[in-house]
C-alpha cells in the first residue's frame, strides 16, 4: 500500500531543549525503528491534517509535546495497525475516522484512550453558477436528486479514490446510503440493490485522486468539472484560499462524518502515552477548540466554542458506517471493479541501457505486483475493465502492447502483462519526450477506435535524462496543440535512479499530473500509490 | 611538557563541572526542600479508566486535591470490557464504569477484598428537542419539562422490534434530519460498559421484567437485542466518543450516554442548546468500581469514596457519591429542567451476571 513521504510538522521551528541532544538528531523524520526524542510523537495520521500546524505548534508551546507526524491514507495506516508494523514505529494514529480500524476485531487490543477532536462531514461542494443553472435550494437537496441531475449529464464531479481516502470511503457510503433508501446501517442486498444506479452515479466522476489535496489542484486546474466531493472543511479552505466560489451542500438525506479521534497505540511506552493525553487535553482545551474551527473550519467538540461563521448550524442525520467488513469490502471491491469508470492508463516505462542489472529488475517486479494474480485484494491490482498498455522505450518506442483486464475471467490478461514485464530488456538511449508525444497519440486512437468514455493518464518511469529525440521545448509545443479533451490527460512522472527533477516536475505541471518519488520509497510502493489517481 | 599542561587543563575542568555540579546540587536542594515544606511527598498512581472520568481526573482541582493527600494519578482511557485485554502491569488501579468488568478484572488479577464503589450515574438518552417532540407526540416519551423526560422503554422497544422510521411517525416530517429507523446508539457492547449496560436494560424489559437468567432467556431476548444493535452499524468503543459527536452535531438524533456526562456540562455552566435528557422508565445504573491493582491504587479509591472535597468534585462532574443523594441534589438543583434529581419514575433493572451479559452481547452484534 502507499506510503507518502513523511513531512515532521513543526520540526522547522525551534525543538523543545529536551529534543536537541546531537544523539536525537538522527530521529529527525526518522520513521519506523528510530528512536524518538523525549516529548516527541510520532503520529501516523490522515495527510488533510496538516492544516492543523498552527494548533499543533501552540500545542508544542503549551504542553512541550512535538508532533512528528506521518501522512498516510486512513485504510493503509488501518493495515499497519492490524498487522503490528505500527507497533515501535509510532506511538499514536490521528486518523479521520476508526470505523475502519473497528471493522478489524484483532486492532482492539493495539488501541487505547481514543478521543475525537473535531468533526467534519463529507459534502459536495457545487460551483455557484451550477446551482442556478440546476434551480437548487442547497438546504433542500438529497442524494437522490444529485443522482437524478449526473444521470441527466447535467452535473460533474471529482471524489478521491475510496480505497486509499477515508473522504472517498465515506461518500461512497453516503450515496449507497442515500440511493438504496436503507433506513439502518447498509447490508450486503441494499449495495446490491443499488449498483445500477450508483453505477450511473459513477459515471459522471470526471476527476479523481489519491488525496484530497491533488483532487483540489486538479479541480481549479481543469476548470470544467461542475462539483468536488470531500470534508466541509476541505471546501471551505478551497473557497477561502483559492476563491473556488463553492456552495457546500450537505446533502438532507444525511452525511458521513469523520471525527478525527486521537488514539495512543498500547505498545508505545509509558512516558509517550502521557504525552498523548496531555495533547489530547490541550486539544480539546477551548482554546485550542477555536483556533482549529476558525483555521480549518472544522466543527468543535465542546459546548463552549461555536462553530466557525461558515459552518451552517442546519442539523443532518448521520447515517450509519456499516457494521461488517464484508459490507465495507463489498463496497470498496464493487467500487473498484463494477461502479466507476474504467482507466485507461499508458505506462511509458524507460528500458535505456542504464536500467540493465537492478534497476530493470526492480521496474520487472513492481509491474509484476500489479498484476498480481487474481486473488489480489482490492486496490493492489490492476482492476477489471482496466486497459493497460505498456509502452517501453530507448531511443524510440519499442513496443506498444495494449491489454484489457476483462470482468469474467482477468486472470489470463493478468498473466499476458506479467508475460510482456518478464520479457523487457534494457538497450539505447534515453528519448522521453517523443515516447510522451506516442503515448499522447496512441491514447487519442484507442478513444476514437472504441469512442468509450474512461480516466485516461500516462505514468512516465525513467531513471536518466532525455539524450533522444525531441526537446521538452517541442513536447510543449505539441502538448498546448492538442485538443481540449486530449489536454486533461496527466502524465504521472516517477523519479528513478539519475533522472532530473526539474525535467519531470516541468512534465507533470504542464500536464496537471503529480510527481512521485521512487528515490526515498521504493518504486512498487510508487507504482501502487499512482493507482489512486488512474 | 604536554602531559602536565594537559593535566593542568583537565584539572580546571574539573573544576568548573564541580562548581557547576555544586551549583546544581544547591538548586536541586532548594527545589526538594519547597517540595518538602508543602506536606508529604507525592506518590504516582497510574490507571486505566472509562473514558467519561477522563474529565475528572484532568481537572485541576481534583488533581490538587489529590496532590494535597500526597497522590499524583496518571491515567488511560479503555471501554471497560476492553480493559481485560490490555497488560495491566504497571497500573495500580483500573477503574471501569460497572461491577460486572470490575469483578473480571479483580478476578483475573487475584484482588481480594471489598470493591471500591465511590460514585455512580445512571444511563440516560440525549435528544434535540425536535426529537423528543416527535417521541412524546408518538408515545414513546414524555416531556416532564422543556429539557426533561422519559424514554418509554417497552413503547421505544416495541417501535425498534417493527423497524418503525422517523417519518412513520407524526410530525416527524418537518424535520429533515429525522429520517430512518428509530433507534438509539450506544457504544460497542462487547466493549464498553453503556453499550453492555443498554442490553441489561433493553433485555430486562424484553424478557417481561425478568432478568435474563438462562439459555431460554438470552434465546428469548436475542433477536431483538440483535436488532438493537445492527441498525447502528459500525459502534465506538468508549462512551465519551458517541456523546462528543452529539454535541458537534454529527449523530444520530437519539444517543445512550450517562446522566454524568451531561450534569457535568451543566455545573460548568456550558451551554448545552436545545439538549433534552430522556431518563428509560427502565434503566441501569453505572456504578463506577475501582479495582486496586497496588496497595496505592487502594488508596486511591478510599480517598475518592471518603474526602470530602473529592467527593465534592466528583459532583461536580456530574458523578452521584454512593451513600447520600444530598450532596448531587444541593449542587444539581439550578439544573431541574434537564435533570431527574431523585430519578422518579425510573425503575432500576437488575444486571445480569457477567458471563450472560457477554453472551448476550456477543450474540447481539453476530
Amino acid at each position: 500500500m502507499p506510503r507518502r513521504a513523511l513531512m515532521a510538522l513543526g520540526l522547522a521551528a525551534v525543538l523543545p531543549m529536551s529534543a536537541c541532544t546531537s544523539e536525537d538528531e538522527d530521529n529527525k523524520g526518522g520513521k519506523g525503528g528510530g528512536r524518538r526524542a523525549p516529548g516527541t510523537l510520532r503520529i501516523l495520521a490522515s495527510s488533510e491534517l496538516s492544516d492543523m500546524k498552527p494548533v499543533l505548534d501552540a500545542a508544542r508551546e503549551a504542553t512541550g509535546v512535538t508532533v512528528e507526524a506521518t501522512w498516510s491514507g486512513t485504510l493503509d495506516a488501518v493495515e499497519q495497525v492490524a498487522s503490528g508494523k505500527a507497533d515501535g514505529a509510532y506511538e499514536a494514529i490521528w486518523l479521520s475516522s476508526n470505523d475502519y480500524l473497528r471493522l478489524r476485531p484483532e486492532t482492539a487490543k493495539k488501541i487505547t484512550s481514543e478521543t475525537p477532536v473535531m468533526t467534519s462531514p463529507v459534502a459536495l461542494g457545487v460551483r455557484a453558477d451550477v446551482v442556478r443553472r440546476l434551480g437548487w435550494h442547497p438546504d433542500q437537496v438529497t442524494w437522490a436528486r444529485i443522482h437524478q441531475a449526473v444521470a441527466d449529464g447535467k452535473l460533474t464531479y471529482g471524489m478521491t479514490d475510496p480505497v486509499r481516502s477515508n473522504s472517498g470511503f465515506s461518500a461512497l457510503i453516503s450515496i449507497a446510503s442515500g440511493l438504496s433508501g436503507a433506513q439502518s446501517a447498509l447490508r450486503d442486498a441494499d449495495v446490491r440493490k443499488v449498483t445500477p444506479k450508483l453505477k450511473e452515479f459513477f459515471a459522471g466522476q470526471k476527476l479523481t485522486s489519491g488525496s484530497s489535496g491533488w483532487l483540489a489542484q486538479a479541480y481549479t486546474r481543469r476548470g470544467d468539472v461542475d462539483a468536488l466531493i470531500n470534508y466541509e472543511s476541505v471546501l471551505l479552505s478551497l473557497n477561502r484560499d483559492h476563491h473556488t466560489d463553492l456552495t457546500v451542500i450537505r446533502p438532507q438525506d444525511g452525511v458521513v462524518t469523520a471525527d478525527y479521534p486521537l488514539t495512543a497505540l498500547a505498545s508505545a511506552p509509558q512516558d509517550a502515552r502521557d504525552s498523548v493525553r496531555a495533547l489530547t487535553e490541550y486539544l480539546r482545551s477551548t482554546e485550542a477548540q477555536r483556533t482549529l474551527t476558525e483555521r480549518t473550519f472544522r466543527r468543535p467538540v465542546v459546548t463552549s466554542v461555536r462553530p466557525a461563521a461558515p459552518l451552517s448550524a442546519a442539523k443532518r442525520r448521520e447515517l450509519p458506517f456499516p457494521g461488517t467488513r464484508s459490507v465495507a469490502d463489498g463496497l470498496l471491491a464493487a467500487y473498484e471493479n463494477e461502479l466507476r469508470r474504467p482507466s485507461r492508463t499508458v505506462y511509458v516505462l524507460d528500458t535505456s541501457g542504464s536500467m540493465e542489472g537492478d534497476r530493470l529488475d526492480r521496474l520487472k517486479a513492481a509491474l509484476t505486483q500489479l498484476a498480481g494474480a487474481d486473488g489480489a485484494a482490492t486496490g493492489e491490482r490492476f482492476r477489471d475493465r482496466e486497459e493497460v498498455t505498456l509502452m517501453p522505450f530507448g531511443s524510440e518506442v519499442k513496443a506498444v502492447r495494449t491489454h484489457t483486464v476483462p470482468e469474467d475471467d482477468p486472470g489470463k490478461a493478468l498473466a499476458a502483462i506479467r508475460a510482456d514485464a518478464k520479457a523487457l530488456t534494457a538497450d539505447g538511449e534515453t528519448a522521453i519526450f517523443s515516447s510522451l508525444r506516442a503515448a499522447y497519440r496512441h491514447l487519442a486512437e484507442r478513444a476514437s477506435a472504441l469512442g468509450d468514455d474512461r480516466f485516461t493518464s500516462i505514468v512516465l518511469m525513467t531513471d536518466g535524462e532525455n539524450t533522444a529525440g525531441d526537446s521538452a521545448d517541442d513536447f510543449e509545443s505539441f502538448y498546448r496543440r492538442l485538443p481540449g479533451a486530449q489536454r486533461t490527460t496527466p502524465v504521472f512522472p516517477i523519479l528513478f535512479g539519475d533522472s532530473d527533477r526539474g525535467e519531470l516536475e516541468n512534465i507533470a505541471s504542464l500536464t496537471g499530473g503529480r510527481l512521485f518519488d521512487a528515490t526515498k520509497g521504493s518504486l512498487d510502493q510508487a507504482f501502487e500509490e499512482i493507482r489512486g489517481y488512474q | 611538557m604536554g602531559f602536565r599542561e594537559h593535566a593542568a587543563a583537565v584539572r580546571r575542568i574539573f573544576g568548573i563541572v564541580l562548581a557547576v555540579l555544586l551549583i546544581g546540587g544547591v538548586i536541586v536542594a532548594v527545589v526538594a526542600g519547597r517540595d518538602k515544606d508543602k506536606g508529604t511527598a507525592t506518590t504516582t498512581v497510574r490507571g486505566v479508566i472509562g473514558s467519561e472520568k477522563a474529565e475528572f481526573f484532568a481537572d485541576p482541582d481534583v488533581v490538587k486535591a489529590l496532590a494535597d493527600k500526597g497522590v499524583t494519578v496518571k491515567t488511560e482511557t479503555s471501554g471497560s470490557w476492553a480493559m481485560e485485554n490490555l497488560p495491566l502491569k504497571g497500573y495500580d488501579f483500573a477503574f471501569p464504569s460497572s461491577e460486572s468488568p470490575a469483578a473480571e478484572l479483580a478476578r483475573k488479577a487475584g484482588v481480594n477484598g471489598t470493591p471500591l464503589r465511590p460514585f455512580y450515574s445512571p444511563l440516560v438518552v440525549v435528544a434535540h428537542r425536535n426529537a423528543a417532540g416527535v417521541l412524546a407526540d408518538n408515545g414513546l416519551a414524555t416531556l416532564t419539562g422543556k429539557n426533561t423526560g422519559t424514554l418509554k422503554m417497552a413503547a421505544y422497544l416495541k417501535a425498534a422490534k417493527e423497524d418503525r422510521t422517523w417519518q412513520q411517525l407524526k410530525g416527524s416530517q418537518k424535520y429533515s434530519e429525522l429520517n430512518g429507523v428509530v433507534s438509539v446508539t450506544s457504544t460497542d457492547p462487547a466493549q464498553s460498559n453503556s453499550g453492555a449496560l443498554y442490553l441489561a436494560a433493553a433485555s430486562y424489559v424484553a424478557n417481561g421484567g425478568r432478568i435474563v437468567a438462562n439459555d431460554a432467556d438470552v434465546a428469548r431476548t436475542t433477536p431483538l437485542l440483535k436488532k438493537l444493535i445492527s441498525v447502528q452499524g459500525a459502534q465506538q468503543s468508549s462512551s465519551d466518543a458517541p456523546f462528543r459527536d452529539f454535541i458537534s452535531g454529527a449523530a444520530n438524533p437519539l444517543v445512550l450516554v450517562y446522566e454524568s456526562q451531561v450534569a457535568s456540562l451543566l455545573m460548568q455552566k456550558q451551554d448545552v442548546g436545545d439538549m433534552v435528557v430522556l431518563y428509560p422508565d427502565v434503566t441501569v445504573n453505572s456504578d463506577h468500581t475501582l479495582v486496586p491493582l497496588t496497595p496505592e491504587g487502594r488508596k486511591l479509591g478510599e480517598l475518592l469514596s471518603g474526602d470530602k472535597k473529592l467527593r465534592e468534585l466528583a459532583v461536580r462532574h456530574g458523578f452521584r457519591p454512593q451513600g447520600a443523594a444530598s450532596e448531587f441534589i444541593a449542587a444539581t438543583a439550578p439544573h431541574t429542567a434537564y435533570l431527574n434529581q431523585r430519578l422518579t419514575g425510573v425503575r432500576q433493572a437488575p444486571v445480569p451476571k457477567a458471563e450472560v451479559l457477554r453472551d448476550l452481547a456477543r450474540r447481539a452484534r453476530s
